[in-house]
Order: structure tokens, then sequence, then C-alpha cells
């Protein structure tokens, strides 16, 4: 009885919290709100660079539920948990559950892939002076491409080469698994009751 | 949840914002310092400010880990409280079972034990003062005591146990 009832109840640890929501407002402003490639944009990139290196220093050190070897990816479980889902029963996890864990890795996937090519391509943060130099760079790499196609400020991203392409995909790839985040938030939610939107909530008790 | 795991968690989340904080710092200052290597070559600014990074990393590894103990201390006091009202609650059963209480003595036995007086656990269970004192007297008879503090330090003097004479010597 209190195996189940303890970690039902338990909200994550401030660490985590505070790691998930502010890459969720990094990933939103620099989806949305900043110009692709400019100033501000990297800077953002940087900020969630860093936050996530903390989140991976937590899955070292952190409380049990938050390491890394609380939730190991594993198809096995990934599977069992599914066929749990078929039959109607509902087991609670002291950390991420089975299918949670999996988006966990691919979500910190797609984000390394986006961090590591938006830094190679971007170089160091650009500083008062540099800020501009950082811009003919790219608007020196983007004009060998308005020749071939006038596409815009869409374009420009586009001719950054095969890194730009990569940093591309992976940001829409990683749209796409915040997507399917949300519906399995939603789906887990109506499943096994509100204490999943609870644990993660940022503010209150 | 009491005051005292309130208070913890509220220190532990404000060490984790400087924690994070320290980690976006921390990101800056080494990608600076690449982008001033990469410009200037090594440099005693350079070095100063290499050293900087270094301790804001370490500052940042150090300021998890206190979170981490935050953490840990805060839920061993859950289970210690969780525990102990367990077994309490077990004594406390099995207490007013070998006295054979009636249910209402248990009710006011239980408010007497929580340290209410006869007018605020009259006023709990919507009886009069003077029911509530002949309830607790006849609570007392059974129990074998004459006051409030006494049914108290009944259960207290099996909970409490004194260290025996000789770790008292040690320490």
């Amino acid at each position: 009885m209190t195996e189940t009832t303890t970690p039902a109840r338990r909200r994550w640890d401030p660490i985590v919290r505070i790691t998930h929501w502010s890459i969720a407002l990094a990933v939103l402003a620099n989806a949305v709100f900043t110009e692709e490639g400019s100033g501000p944009h990297i800077w953002v990139g940087y900020g969630l660079a860093a936050i996530l290196a903390l989140r991976l220093l937590w899955g070292l050190v952190g409380p049990a539920e938050a390491r890394f070897s609380a939730f190991w990816p594993s198809p096995r479980k990934a599977m069992a948990h599914l066929r749990e889902i078929r039959a109607g029963t509902v087991s609670h996890h002291a950390s991420h559950n089975p299918l949670g864990a999996l988006m966990v890795y691919a979500i910190w996937g797609c984000l390394l892939t986006i961090i590591a090519t938006g830094i190679t391509m971007a170089g160091p943060p650009p500083w008062n002076g540099e800020a501009e130099e950082g811009e003919h760079r790219s608007v020196a790499v983007a004009t060998q491409g308005y020749a071939e196609a006038e596409e815009g400020e869409e374009g420009e991203e586009g001719e950054e080469g095969p890194l730009g392409e990569i940093h591309e995909t992976a940001a829409n790839l990683l749209y796409l698994l915040i997507l399917l985040h949300l519906a399995g938030v939603i789906f887990e939610t109506r499943r096994s009751g509100k204490q999943v939107l609870v644990a993660m909530a940022p503010l209150g008790r | 949840m009491n005051a005292r795991t309130r208070q913890r968690e509220r220190r532990a989340t404000g060490i984790s914002i400087l924690v994070a904080l320290q980690a976006l710092a921390c990101a800056f200052f080494l990608a600076d310092l690449v982008g001033d290597f990469a410009q200037d070559g090594i440099g005693p600014h350079l070095v100063i400010e290499a050293m900087a990074a270094v301790a804001l990393v370490v500052a940042v590894v150090l300021g998890a880990l206190q979170v981490r103990s935050l953490i840990a201390a805060a839920r061993r006091d859950e289970a210690a409280v969780a525990a102990a009202q367990g077994a309490l609650a077990d004594l406390i059963g099995l207490r007013f079972a070998e006295w054979q209480l009636t249910a209402a003595e248990a009710d006011v036995a239980l408010f007497a034990l929580k340290g209410c007086d006869i007018a605020e656990i009259a006023a709990l269970r919507g009886s009069a003062a003077g029911t509530v004192r002949a309830q607790l007297a006849r609570v007392y008879a059974k129990a074998g005591v004459d006051s409030q503090s006494g049914l108290i330090a009944l259960f207290l003097e099996e909970l409490v146990a004194l260290p025996d004479e000789g770790s008292l010597a040690a320490r």
C-alpha cells in the first residue's frame, strides 16, 4: 500500500521542474519569437544548452527518480507498458513510465543535435561588437544561395549547408516529439489521474 | 505537509534557481572563452577568465549536490514521521482496546491525547462540557491515570527509549 501511494503523490524535484520549463520556454522562444540565426536566437540556444547540461548532470547526481538509472530506455519495458495499457491496468512508476522514458531520450537527442549544429554554425555567442560580424558571416554565406533561389528569410537559413539542414530537420522533429509528448501527457492524465500534471506543475504544491 | 517540510522545499527551490542561473552564466563564460581563445590565443586575461569558468562549473556541481542532500533530508524526515505516526496509531488502538473504552470514550481520549482541553473537545464533538468531563474521568480511571498529562505520558513513556547507561556514559 505505502509503495503505491507514497511515490504517487510525489512531485518532481525543483531542478527537474526548473529545467523542464526553462527548456520548454527556450524552445518556444526560438521556434516562435526570435529570428533564425539572429543574436537573440543564438543567446537563447546557449541558455538552453546550459540548462540541458544541468539536467544531464542531475541525471548523474540527483535523487533516485531523476537519475538515468531510474529510466534507462528499454524497448522491452515499453512493450510491457503497452500491453498494460491495452489490458487497462494502471501501475505507478517512481520515475518516468517506460514510454515516457523513450520520449525523454528522443527529445534530449533532438535537443543535443540542434545545440551541436547550432553552436557549430554560430560560433561563440555574439557580444555587442561581434553581433554584426556574425551577421556578416551568415549574410556572406546566404548571398551565395541568393543567385540560385530567392526564397526570402526561409531561404537564408537553408543556405547554411548540411549543418543548417540538420539543425532545421532536428527542430521539426523536436516539434513533432513535443506534440507527441503533450498527447502522451493528456492520455496518461486521463488514464491514471491528474497527478501526472501536478508532479511537473511549476508552482504550488 | 508541515511548516518544516515547506520551508525545506522552499530552500531547495531557491538553491535550484540559483544553480540554474549559475549554469547559464557558466555556459556563456565557456562559450566566450572559446571565442576569445580562437581570436587571440592564450593570454593572462584568458587564464583568469578560464579560472572563473572552472569555479562556476564547480559551483554548479556543488549546488546540485546541496539540493540533492536537502531533498534527501526532507524525505528522511517525512519517512520518520510517517513511521512514527503508524506505530503510534497502532499503539493507541491496542491500549484503547485493552482499556475497553467505548467508541465515545475513545474519541474523547484521542482528542485529549492531541492536547485538546475539555471546552475544545466539547466544541469538536458538539456535546456538553459536563459530558466530556465525565467521559474523560472514565477514560482516566480505565487507564489508571489521574490527569491528561498522565494519559499522554503513558504513550510517550513507551515510545521514548532512554539511552541505556553505557551509551550515556560514552557521551
